[in-house]
């Protein structure tokens, strides 16, 4: 299947991927757990109209998938024990994890940007900061950034018309102005 | 006749023309920038083609989906870098011709299959949709049920060496589709009391978090320098009729591909890996694959390309999609109410038949810009990663939240591309949360339908001869599929 990505990160080691299934376990099971009150109804029709049954079979699919998976990655490490350099390896590959977290976050801060100082500033504000963050920053990729930051407001702004909500920098603005950078920016 | 001259007429549509080219050439580019590519780009433009008619919509996704399947060949050859999975056989058999100062004529070879195979493709779209329609005409709640079923079961047989995993992905997408209200009893599933959870886990930001977020999140955290692109050497047209030099090999690739494609869950991968191998070993030629055969590269851009016109057939015709990618176009019909299926050819066939001319004109449009800017488009595969990573992940905002003003939806994009950056760390894969999703309420409801008018007996599904074939073939697909890895793997513990 397409899933075979060759540009995906690194493969995880043994013991990251073990933590991962533990923590996928614990949660699959949980919501099986949980069937009785989250599909809680009251349905009088035969059994294959009971709201439970559809997520009751994909929940015990998956359960068990990840019972199948902690059983394997248990019966390796038992094989071949984990050598002091693949524990600190799973440690900073457990502690890389917190990359993504970090520009989720910085994701979360540019839609709150966009209310309030509107999605052009926001846009061109979020990508420079972007660029200085993860490295690149120079005048080249600066102005790339600005470049960026033009096509998405030309072709969805202006030109796809996507609606923004008006933010309160706009406000400061005589309304004629105001208008125009509602509609286009 | 008419009917096929109805759609002729759709193209006159400035709309539909310009969303034909902007959709081709904009595929060609993406599929040329290694990790940008058509499930990324068309589930960032997923929103915007809601306001659009929905042929004009279909057209510029469609466009993306067939212009990446050309434009991945050329990272592949000009950097040795595939642009996506199913440019790697392309990658691993254009390397020598580029180490012999034949990169053009690979070029041309992969060019000119990808045409055959998607020009046949097209025609296979037009020849056999309405036939299968027909006889989906007859087609119960039963038989649906299977074919949704059986679209889940080959998705996961198609993940050779991670069917756990799979597995696991696809019961995962299933239960997100019975998150919400149930329609039979109003019933809430899984909200824990949570408003925004009634309507459901929306298909758009979960489908923009798994396949474009997380993408950004792994571009933003990469390191390393770019490649190098090779200089173009040779005639570019010698490879254009190379390729009828091998026509059992094109033209069984391309039939392969369809075939392939119709089958719901197998995908362009899959169907390149296995056509690769057989092909290997029919042809006279067999001992020079992978060390540059010009039939390595037919196999494999051949079969790539013929497999999405022939994807549209199964979701057209039976409202069924095979894959990750007709799986997000499927939203663009619903948001339109134009439901895929038998009756769609009643209801809306000016709108059928104006997908496959559109199709069709498309692979002459991209043939023509590829001839054009061939060495352009190497720049694109060049872009920086991080820089990539910064467009995606700024691009993305526009289908999170400007599709529905909703935090919520924003918040669910977030989780979901936490989500997918973890699985693609661990190489487990993600199309099938997707096909979980989309084909979790066809199943539910088709069951519900076959069960509820046999009374609750499971016997149905075997006493109505299509099904009982579907359900006969199924078994047997899995009890074979278990047994083959039970055995490989106790060899590779022996």
């Amino acid at each position: 299947m397409d899933d075979a990505d060759p540009h995906a990160p690194q493969p995880a080691s043994r013991l990251e991927s073990l933590a991962l299934t533990v923590i996928f376990t614990a949660a699959s099971g949980g919501l099986l757990a949980a069937i009785e009150v989250a599909t809680r109804s009251n349905a009088r029709g035969g059994w294959w109209t009971q709201p439970w049954l559809m997520p009751g079979i994909a929940l015990t699919i998956l359960v068990a998938a990840n019972l199948i998976t902690l059983w394997r990655d248990v019966a390796d490490l038992r094989r071949n024990p984990p050598l002091p350099a693949e524990w600190a390896a799973a440690r900073a590959a457990l502690l890389g994890w917190a990359r993504p977290v970090e520009y989720l976050g910085w994701f979360a801060a540019y839609l709150w940007l966009i209310h309030h100082a509107g999605y052009g500033v926001a846009t061109l504000g979020f990508v420079l900061f972007l660029i200085w963050r993860t490295g690149l920053w120079s005048v080249r990729w600066a102005l790339a950034g600005v470049g960026l930051c033009a096509f998405m407001i030309a072709v969805f702004r202006m030109g796809l018309g996507v609606w923004m909500p008006a933010p309160d920098l706009y406000d400061i603005f005589p309304q004629a102005v105001r208008t125009v950078l509602i509609r286009w920016f | 006749m008419e009917f096929l001259w109805t759609g002729l007429m759709q193209l006159g549509d400035p709309s539909v023309a310009l969303a034909m080219v902007v959709g081709a050439i904009l595929g060609v580019v993406v599929g040329a920038i290694p990790g940008a590519g058509a499930a990324v780009t068309i589930s960032i433009l997923l929103p915007t083609t809601f306001a659009m008619e929905p042929l004009t919509g279909m057209t510029l996704l469609l466009g993306v989906y067939c212009g990446s399947a050309y434009g991945s060949a050329i990272p592949a050859i000009m950097i040795n870098t595939p642009g996506s999975p199913v440019a790697v056989l392309t990658a691993l058999e254009a390397r020598p011709f580029v180490l012999r100062g034949e990169a053009r004529r690979a070029m041309s070879l992969a060019y000119s299959s990808s045409f055959v195979g998607g020009v046949l493709a097209v025609l296979a779209l037009m020849l056999l949709t309405l036939p299968l329609a027909k006889v989906a005409k007859n087609f119960g709640s039963a038989e649906f049920a299977m074919l949704a079923l059986a679209a889940l079961v080959l998705v996961v047989i198609g993940h050779t060496g991670a069917r756990v995993a799979a597995a696991a992905a696809m019961a995962f997408g299933l239960f997100l589709s019975t998150v919400g209200i149930e329609t039979a009893f109003s019933t809430q599933r899984y909200t824990f009391g949570s408003p925004a959870l009634l309507g459901g886990i929306p298909l758009v930001p979960m489908v923009i978090g798994l396949f474009a977020m997380s993408e950004a999140l792994v571009q933003l955290t990469a390191r390393g320098a770019p490649p190098a692109v090779v200089q173009l050497k040779g005639r570019f047209f010698d490879g254009f009729s190379e390729v009828f030099r091998y026509p059992r090999t094109l033209f069984g690739s391309s039939a392969f591909g369809i075939l392939c494609g119709i089958m719901p869950g197998v995908g362009e991968f899959l169907a390149q890996q296995v056509n690769y191998v057989w092909a290997r070993k029919l042809s006279p030629e067999g001992h020079l694959f992978g060390k540059g055969a010009p039939e390595g590269i037919i196999v494999s851009e051949a079969t790539n390309n013929s497999v999405p016109p022939a994807a549209l057939i199964p979701m057209l015709a039976l409202g069924i999609p095979g894959e990750e990618l007709t799986a997000m176009m499927l939203a663009v019909f619903l948001v339109h109410n134009v439901v895929p299926g038998p009756d769609l050819f009643l209801t809306r066939p000016e709108f059928v038949a104006g997908l496959y001319w559109t199709l069709l004109v498309m692979n002459f449009i991209i043939i023509g810009f590829l001839l054009l800017a061939t060495g352009l488009i190497a720049r694109a595969a060049l872009i920086n990663k991080r820089f990539l990573g910064v467009a995606i992940l700024t691009l993305s905002l526009i289908g999170t939240y400007a599709s529905n003003y909703n935090f919520t939806d924003v918040g669910i994009a977030m989780a979901f591309a936490l989500l997918g950056f973890i699985l693609r760390s661990h190489r487990w894969p993600l199309t099938p949360i997707l096909l979980g999703l989309v084909m979790g309420p066809i199943l539910e409801g088709r069951m519900r339908q076959a069960l509820g008018g046999a009374n609750g007996d499971l016997t149905i599904f075997v006493t109505r001869p299509i099904s009982a074939i579907m359900v006969a073939a199924l078994a047997l697909l899995i009890v074979m599929t278990v047994r083959a890895d039970w055995k490989a793997r106790k060899e590779v513990t022996t």
